[in-house]
């Protein structure tokens, strides 16, 4: 499979294609695969509605997915989906192991869907995330959902990479709501109380929307809903708020600029960032401005101004 | 769970923990004046760790057990807490029934092999299931495909339980069916059959295994979420107590937990905790637990590890007795009786020199006979491989009735008692399981803590560990990792051919187009609304459907509209 | 310790430097003995792999579907309920039907040996039985994840 293929591919919505360029755009530093893939679906991305479905673990958010990603594409919704899989801490081996409870509903459906290892990055989504929810976007999904994995960095993160967060928690989690509210509280669009069944569920729901209440009004009023998995009971209200809140964002055409500034920076930030490791990597590097240093014949500023200056020019 | 039965387990536990912190001074004076000379020049090498993980010393002596533990703990066979066996006179009243385990292919193919074993000298029957039944897919379920009759007998309907007994009495033999999710199902249909014989269910004797909790801990053959299949047990459970008195309706095992990798502290402790639920649940139920317990028999795992094996089996007796008195106050002594059957592990057979097999069950089915189980199971040589051959069977079959006719082993009751490592190894193992219920109680009980996977963890953790050992050569397996052979010729195996697929599917499609289809259809509406009914008691509703040829899938499939289906956590 | 054992295994290898072998594991069958399948996946995961486990009763169209989202190296298979002529034979069957020939598939579980050669025709290698030596394992399953990883890399361009 080669580039032209694999780009068509993805304009046809081909899995094996969708599969293989994922597995080029996967990488911690681009190249030029990765260059030439994204310059070549740029312009047909930006129709899906991205959302982010995050919460602390074992809440039950991949069955959730499940359900959500089935009742999506039976009404008629192209849907796919991306999971950011936590690294195993003793090796570099992982686990990819949220594909399990959704399998069956993926599979009589064909929806895609694709486990992103969280290589090396302490807590943080890897860069490659925002090139992978490209290429899904590009290949004519209605809906990419991105899950990610417990609580931390990566929940936080997962802000910049999508349109809407959907803060997953559950019943019985006073103490741990509490905790996780800090950070999570502030990054959620919809909130989702799971398995609405069991005790504490509308005390939890009670709890989340007195915290909400304390932060000042957005022009996007935050809903949260109760949910259970095993009868479908909420998803409906669920598919409504998904849809208000795709009306709200196409409603309001700077939405992504935000985001777009940040990826750019981001982009920005990192091929500098790799440069000066890669130009500071050589054993003798900038031997000369070192012999200069040390004859006192530069500063140390005036040094690094000039090899700022050929780091920002190289390459260009 | 009341609060009072949560500090019970944490008494117990420091109970268990007393008795064994113990001063022991003859030892440490044993150990520097007589072993530690003996030792200088040449140190012991090995692993004396057994595979709970507890590490042997090197002796043991009467300082190892408690003041008054004959008395408190030991006692005689037949009397509280039973530690010495459940009859008075164990095997000199009556030997152990030899119990093996068959069903391939057809059910002809069964029935002729149960003949077979029954023209030999066995004394119970004991089925086993192909994959489809014990998932509850009939024979011509895409989801069969290749599986049919290939680790048991199919039964797709009634059918084909009247084929695999024909020819033999039901009132007068006593059948073990190795079967779980669909246990009711099959149970309606041995009823069916006994009544098609003219036999009432009041003589009706045998054993379901039924038990669901350690499929989501180990065999992992379900159909329905755990609360639905316990739901389908508890009214089997009222069923049998009311109609068929004989009826063994839960055969709580160990043995799959074991095989799935635990130590044997992992299937005393999970095995006793899934009986505990069990009997939470039938109390439930409004049943009294003396009139229920005692229907309730357990299913062990004999490894090889001698010692250790005998040690669990005697702890199980010994924890039984005494939580079922003490926690959930049972009067009657037969109550108290842990009955078990024990099955020679699968796990340490190897395919490489399969012969050595025999050695390997051989030793298995000593321990299981010293730790007094009420029937017994012995692996064939060739079972790494696949179902065993007729020949191996009876090598299998052999071995037991030597240990019971010629070795003297079963001359008295509990041979080993009073051996200082065993009774201190049986305690050891005892504290383990306790330690494990305090543990698996501060969980929300033992089905919270299978529904978050944390017994499964456990049990894949042990399992990882010990294929380290394995590879790293700390703990050997003869032939595998050591005294490597260059393999000869594979020993002869017992094929089933892609014609027990075809014989079934045509015997079906024949029972499917001669059953009344109204009747078929009514009966399962009427289980649907039994099903979605709580208070109802599903098992009538199955037995008409079952009488009506309604076929096995087709049942299932009732429960799965109703209850859904069950996707276990992520274990790795 | 022992999580150390086969560590770097997945790695090494220059093909994998950049990403690490990729290998998806499923019991295609219905067959709930899983112990063989859960070391399996700690021992690969500790050789460096990235592991997908595919969880209890996949059916072999999700396991293919699986295998291609998630653009594995290698589909590594094994059943001990004696059905692998069947269910291997319909997973090796569906890969071909898609197209798909750089994802490598490797057999295990209770493979008689007369049975082997007609799996090795259908590309299905390994085979390996209980007791076989874990590194034997992996060391194979690397090998063909390279194959795999160097078709991938070869039909690029």
């Amino acid at each position: 499979m080669n580039i032209d293929s694999i780009v068509k591919g993805i304009e046809n919505g081909d899995h094996l294609s969708i599969s293989r360029a994922i597995s080029l755009v996967e990488t911690n530093c681009v190249n030029d695969n990765v260059r030439e893939i994204i310059s070549r679906i740029y312009h047909l991305t930006g129709n899906a509605h991205v959302i982010g479905i995050t919460g602390p673990p074992g809440i039950g958010k991949s069955t959730l997915i499940g359900r959500l990603s089935g009742m999506l594409h039976d009404s008629g919704k192209k849907v796919s989906i991306l999971a950011i899989d936590a690294s195993s801490p003793f090796s570099g081996g992982s686990f990819l192991g949220n594909r399990i409870r959704m399998q069956e509903a993926l599979s009589s459906r064909g929806i895609f869907m694709r486990s992103l290892a969280n290589r090396g990055i302490s807590g943080g989504i890897s860069r490659s995330a925002w090139d992978v929810v490209k290429i899904l976007d590009a290949a004519g999904s209605d809906v990419v959902i991105v899950e990610t994995v417990g609580a931390g960095q990566a929940d936080l993160e997962v802000r910049n990479l999508v349109d809407t967060v959907i803060v997953v928690l559950g019943p019985g989690l006073g103490d741990e709501i509490q905790a996780v509210k800090a950070g999570i509280m502030e990054i959620g669009d919809i909130f989702i109380v799971n398995k609405i069944d069991r005790e504490g569920a509308f005390l939890a729901i009670k709890d989340i929307e007195d915290t909400l209440a304390m932060s000042p009004g957005k022009k996007w009023h935050i809903p949260v809903l109760g949910l259970n998995s095993l009868n479908g009971e909420g998803y409906q209200d669920l598919l409504k708020v998904l849809d208000q809140r795709w009306d709200y964002i196409s409603g309001d055409p700077g939405f992504k600029d935000g985001r777009l500034l940040m990826e750019l920076r981001a982009i920005v930030q990192n091929t500098l960032l790799s440069r000066v490791e890669e130009s500071f990597a050589g054993k003798n590097a900038f031997s000369r401005t070192i012999s200069g240093l040390s004859d006192k014949t530069t500063d140390p500023y005036s040094a690094a101004d000039r090899i700022i200056g050929k780091i920002y020019l190289k390459g260009d | 769970m009341s609060g009072k039965s949560h500090s019970f387990w944490e008494e117990k536990l420091k109970e268990y923990k007393r008795l064994l912190e113990r001063e022991n001074p003859e030892y440490g004076e044993w150990r520097s004046g007589t072993l530690s000379p003996w030792q200088k020049n040449k140190p012991a090498s090995g692993n004396f760790e057994n595979s709970s993980g507890i590490s042997i010393k090197e002796v043991y002596n009467g300082s190892d057990l408690p003041d008054g533990y004959e008395k408190k703990y030991l006692g005689m066979p037949g009397e509280y807490p039973f530690t010495r066996g459940v009859y008075p006179d164990m095997y000199r009243g009556r030997k152990w029934t030899m119990r093996m385990f068959s069903g391939f292919g057809t059910p002809e193919d069964t029935n002729k092999r149960l003949k077979y074993l029954i023209k030999h000298g066995e004394s119970g029957l004991s089925i086993a299931f192909d994959m489809p039944t014990l998932y509850g897919y009939d024979c011509d379920s895409q989801r069969a495909e290749g599986e049919v009759g290939k680790c048991g007998v199919n039964v797709t309907s009634l059918k084909d339980m009247e084929v695999i007994f024909k020819g033999i009495d039901l009132g007068s033999v006593s059948t073990s069916m190795t079967i779980n999710a669909p246990a009711a199902v099959l149970t309606a249909m041995y009823i069916a059959v006994a009544k098609k014989q003219g036999v009432p269910m009041s003589k009706l004797s045998g054993t379901v295994q039924a038990d669901i909790l350690k499929e989501y801990i180990a065999q992992k053959e379900w159909i329905y979420p755990p609360e639905a299949h316990l739901r389908l047990i508890r009214d089997m459970m009222v069923y049998c107590t009311e109609n068929i008195p004989r009826w063994n309706y839960i055969s709580i095992s160990g043995y799959h937990i074991r095989e799935a990798g635990s130590s044997a502290a992992q299937e005393l402790a999970f095995t006793l905790a899934d009986g505990f639920y069990y009997i939470d649940l039938g109390i439930k139920a409004g049943l009294n637990v003396d009139d229920f317990a005692p229907r309730l028999s357990f299913f062990f795992n004999s490894s090889i590890n001698f010692f250790e094996e005998i040690a669990k089996m005697r702890a199980a007796r010994r924890i039984w007795a005494t939580v079922l008195r003490e926690k959930y106050g049972a009067k009657k002594p037969r109550t108290m009786l842990l009955r078990f059957h024990t099955q020679t592990s699968g796990y340490t057979l190897t395919w490489q020199q399969p012969l050595n097999n025999i050695i390997r069950t051989t030793i298995e089915a000593m321990a299981a006979v010293l730790g007094g189980t009420q029937s017994l199971h012995t692996n064939s040589y060739d079972e790494a491989w696949a179902l065993p051959s007729e020949q191996a069977v009876k090598i299998a079959l052999r071995t037991q009735q030597i240990i019971a006719e010629e070795t003297g082993i079963p001359d008295t009751a509990d041979p080993l008692g009073g051996s200082y490592y065993v009774e201190w190894l049986t305690t050891k193992l005892e504290e383990e399981a306790y330690r494990y219920f305090d543990q698996i109680e501060k969980m929300g009980g033992i089905l919270e803590a299978v529904k978050k996977g944390y017994i499964q963890k456990e049990i894949a953790s042990t399992s990882y560990r010990r294929q380290m050992r394995l590879e790293s050569g700390e703990e050997v397996m003869v032939g595998v990792n050591r005294y490597q052979e260059k393999e000869d010729a594979p020993i002869d195996i017992l094929r089933i051919s892609q014609k027990a697929q075809e014989r079934q599917v045509l015997r079906n499609s024949k029972v499917k187009s001669e059953r009344n289809e109204k009747a078929v259809i009514n009966s399962l509406n009427e289980l649907e609304e039994a099903m979605r009914n709580e208070k109802l008691n599903t098992m009538p509703y199955i037995l008409k459907a079952v009488e009506n040829y309604a076929t096995l899938e087709e049942i299932s499939n009732v429960g799965r509209k109703v209850f859904g289906s069950w996707k276990e956590p992520v274990i790795v | 310790m022992s999580e150390e054992r086969f560590s770097e295994a997945g790695k090494n290898l220059s093909l994998f430097k950049e990403k690490p072998a990729k290998v998806l594991l499923a019991k295609p069958g219905i067959d709930g003995h899983d112990r063989g399948i859960l070391v399996l996946a700690r021992a690969f995961r500790d050789a460096g792999m990235e592991v997908i486990y595919a969880g209890l009763l996949p059916t072999p169209e999700q396991v293919v579907d699986t295998a291609i989202n998630e653009d594995v190296d290698v589909i590594a298979l094994s059943l001990l309920n004696g059905a692998h002529m069947t269910v291997f034979k319909k997973v090796a069957d569906l890969v071909k039907e898609k197209g798909i020939t750089d994802i490598s598939l490797v057999g295990g579980g209770t493979i008689p040996e007369q049975d082997k050669p007609a799996l090795e025709k259908m590309g299905i290698s390994g085979n390996y039985g209980p007791g076989t030596p874990m590194k034997t394992i992996i060391d194979h399953v690397m090998k063909r994840a390279a194959e795999a990883r160097q078709k991938k890399m070869s039909g690029l361009h």
